[in-house]
């Protein structure tokens, strides 16, 4: 049944349902009428013009057979597909192939034999490999934490600001426009020996009696903690956007009406305010978590993985097993086997999206 | 509303609020800050301590040699005098991809959101599932993506064709791999617009006898144009700074603006801080404009069509 307007379907408005078509009869931009229930005679003629077909050149004619709607709503459907079957599927399938082989990519292609599952073993015994995922979910966690928090106290603040909203929205957004790379950078300037994050620091630590020329990135932990930040301060932007978006959709004589009522301030925010942003922190930990898993960039800009491997991320094990030691049929078991444990948080994430969804869908605020 | 001392508290929290929003300012702006000093320092000041803030003698000698390639007289780093390295032909490299890789991408992807939108193309979970491709880590793509290029399109092109393509390394591979991982963002950024166009528009118009293109082109279309605009601009933002695939499917001769500047990084010898500093300028001064001015959009594409408005 239609959420909306209450009927199994024969509105007009085709309603978009929760799930499913849309209730109405008419459903695409299809004929209005069905031609059979006027008369037989029309029914005919249409038959004869063939639908929507009219005479003209061959020109006309594919545009009018493209515009059929069993033709029109299908051919981005089937492109989108192709590339995403050709660009992905085709090139896992080859990995998974390739997973199976005993072979290093300095030796010719043709030469690889079948060696069964030993890759896959040697990655599940590779210390290494777990060292690097784990410290991956370690980066991931501390940092998409601090950027939730941050953005949403952020974006709280800017949303009750009056006056200069804009400069400080337009400030907050930089950063995401950065190129990461451009910002590993940034920070590796930063945290230099000779750099202004120690000038900033020398008054105290000069105090304690340490020479304030630290080399932060030489401390596995100070490392790990740079690159932590480095990723709070690119991606916090995002998490504001998010938590934004949200404040600003709040319907505001939800408030007013609380207000009315005698809330609290404190009250207005956890009972009616929080609640309703409950979409924006779905949304923020989702898409922030997985894009956080991926990181690598700064990893290359600012440590190369060291000191140690004290900051090698599972992207960047990866990438130096294969490119620096040409491991190929390694690399290729392990992306495997990442790919099969990432799709079960790919899959929670999508599943909290559309549960999210379905929730907004379901009642209507405003 | 009127308790005594309310009134200071009002005035206290807002000098407060404006002091925590100041400071995340002045974070936020620092590092960038920092760039652009660097960049127009000489190779003296790049790392001298203590540093300084801004530089005691202004030059444009980084912007000289990373724009004639001049960096030999600075010592450069070996692999990067090895390497053909060649400001403009990056920069050409990285413009050419990221604009057909979007443009292309912002067509497909604008038309599936409006079947998807209209028809409910792929079933209700569709929408969903089409972020998958996105979620997917990089790295777990390029290494079958670098396989993939170098070796089985060849062979299979050779096959088929008779004649040896190969992807890897060239700037159509780039573009067709861009426009794959960008799609999801497009469908899910035009979705969000193209829901928000009326359907009883479409409606009227096909009723007065409008053909279906014809209705998309003069109804649909220009009630999401600003969106597109917004869409592609933000696609536009992800391509320029995609580093790892870049990395991975091109050596010698296509080279990304993030690529150039990691090759003047090199971990046994000493960096080129200036020329790099310059060469981060370059690339994020027109990406942070263009940033800049879709900006207000942005607000209302993020919100990924979850919190009605």
């Amino acid at each position: 049944m239609c959420v909306r307007c209450h009927k199994g379907g024969g509105c007009l408005i085709p309603h978009r349902q929760r799930a499913g078509r849309p209730c109405g009869q008419w459903t695409g931009l299809g004929p209005l009428v069905d031609p059979a229930a006027v008369s037989p005679a029309m029914a005919e003629a249409t038959a004869i013009r063939g639908g929507t077909a009219r005479i003209g050149g061959p020109f006309a004619r594919l545009g009018a057979w493209l515009a059929q709607e069993r033709v029109f709503r299908w051919i981005p459907f089937v492109l989108v597909e192709g590339t995403f079957i050709l660009v992905i599927i085709v090139p896992f399938v080859l990995t998974v192939y390739i997973s199976l082989l005993r072979w290093r990519a300095n030796r010719p292609f043709e030469q690889a034999t079948l060696s069964g599952f030993r890759n896959y073993e040697q990655v599940l015994t590779d210390w290494g490999f777990w060292e690097s995922l784990g410290r991956t979910f370690y980066f991931a966690g501390f940092a998409v934490a601090f950027e939730l928090v941050i953005g949403f106290v952020l974006a709280m603040l800017v949303h009750r600001v009056r006056r200069g909203k804009r400069v400080y929205i337009t400030i907050f957004l930089i950063p995401m426009m950065v190129v990461p790379v451009v910002a590993g950078y940034n920070f590796s300037m930063i945290y230099l020996d000779s750099g202004p994050l120690n000038q900033l620091l020398a008054p105290i630590v000069e105090a304690f009696g340490i020479n304030p020329r630290i080399r932060w990135l030489s401390d596995p932990l100070a490392a790990q903690w740079a690159i932590i930040l480095a990723d709070v301060w690119q991606w916090t932007s995002l998490t504001f956007l998010i938590f934004l978006s949200g404040f600003s959709a709040l319907p505001p004589q939800l408030i007013d009406a609380a207000r009315v009522m005698g809330a609290s301030r404190r009250q207005i925010f956890f009972w009616v305010e929080l609640p309703l942003l409950k979409p924006a922190i779905v949304i923020a930990i989702v898409i922030r978590s997985m894009e956080a898993l991926k990181l690598f960039d700064p990893v290359v800009l600012l440590t190369f993985g060291g000191p140690g491997t004290s900051t090698q991320t599972v992207a960047y094990y990866l990438w130096e097993q294969v490119w620096q030691f040409n491991k190929f049929s390694f690399g290729a078991a392990a992306s495997v086997l990442l790919l099969i444990m990432f799709s079960v948080l790919i899959f929670t994430g999508i599943w909290l999206l559309m549960r999210q969804r379905a929730e907004v869908e379901r009642k209507p605020v405003s | 509303m009127s308790r005594p001392g309310e009134r200071r508290f009002r005035a206290r929290a807002v000098i407060v609020r404006h002091a925590i929003l100041i400071a995340w300012a002045a974070i936020v702006m620092f590092p960038i800050f920092w760039m652009l000093q660097t960049s127009f320092k000489d190779s003296g000041e790049w790392v001298s301590w203590p540093p300084h803030w801004l530089p005691h003698d202004p030059t444009l000698k980084n912007y000289a040699q990373i724009f004639t390639f001049d960096v030999s007289e600075a010592g450069v780093a070996r692999e990067a005098t090895e390497q053909p390295f060649n400001i403009w032909g990056s920069l050409a490299d990285s413009v050419i991809i990221c604009t057909i890789s979007s443009l292309v991408a912002l067509i497909m992807g604008a038309f599936l959101a409006y079947a998807i939108s209209r028809f409910n193309v792929g079933g209700s979970k569709f929408r969903h599932m089409v972020l998958l491709v996105r979620m997917i880590p990089p790295i777990v793509v390029a290494i079958p993506l670098l396989m993939y290029y170098a070796i089985m399109v060849p062979y299979a092109s050779e096959a088929v064709f008779g004649a040896r393509i190969s992807l890897f390394d060239t700037r159509t591979g780039m573009s067709l791999l861009y426009l794959t991982i960008t799609l999801p963002f497009v469908i899910w950024m035009m979705l969000s617009f193209i829901d928000e166009v009326p359907y009883s528009l479409e409606h009227a118009a096909r009723i007065m006898g409008a053909g279906r293109i014809y209705t998309l082109w003069k109804i649909v279309l220009p009630l999401v144009a600003s969106g597109m605009v917004v869409t592609f601009l933000f696609v536009f933002i992800l391509n320029w700074a995609e580093f790892l695939l870049a990395l991975t499917l091109t050596h010698p001769e296509v080279s990304t603006l993030p690529v150039l500047l990691n090759k003047f990084q090199s971990a046994s010898e000493g960096r080129l801080y200036g020329p790099q500093a310059a060469i981060g300028t370059v690339i994020t001064i027109p990406v942070v404009i263009l940033g800049v001015l879709i900006q207000k959009h942005l607000v209302k594409g993020f919100s990924f069509g979850m919190i009605r408005r």
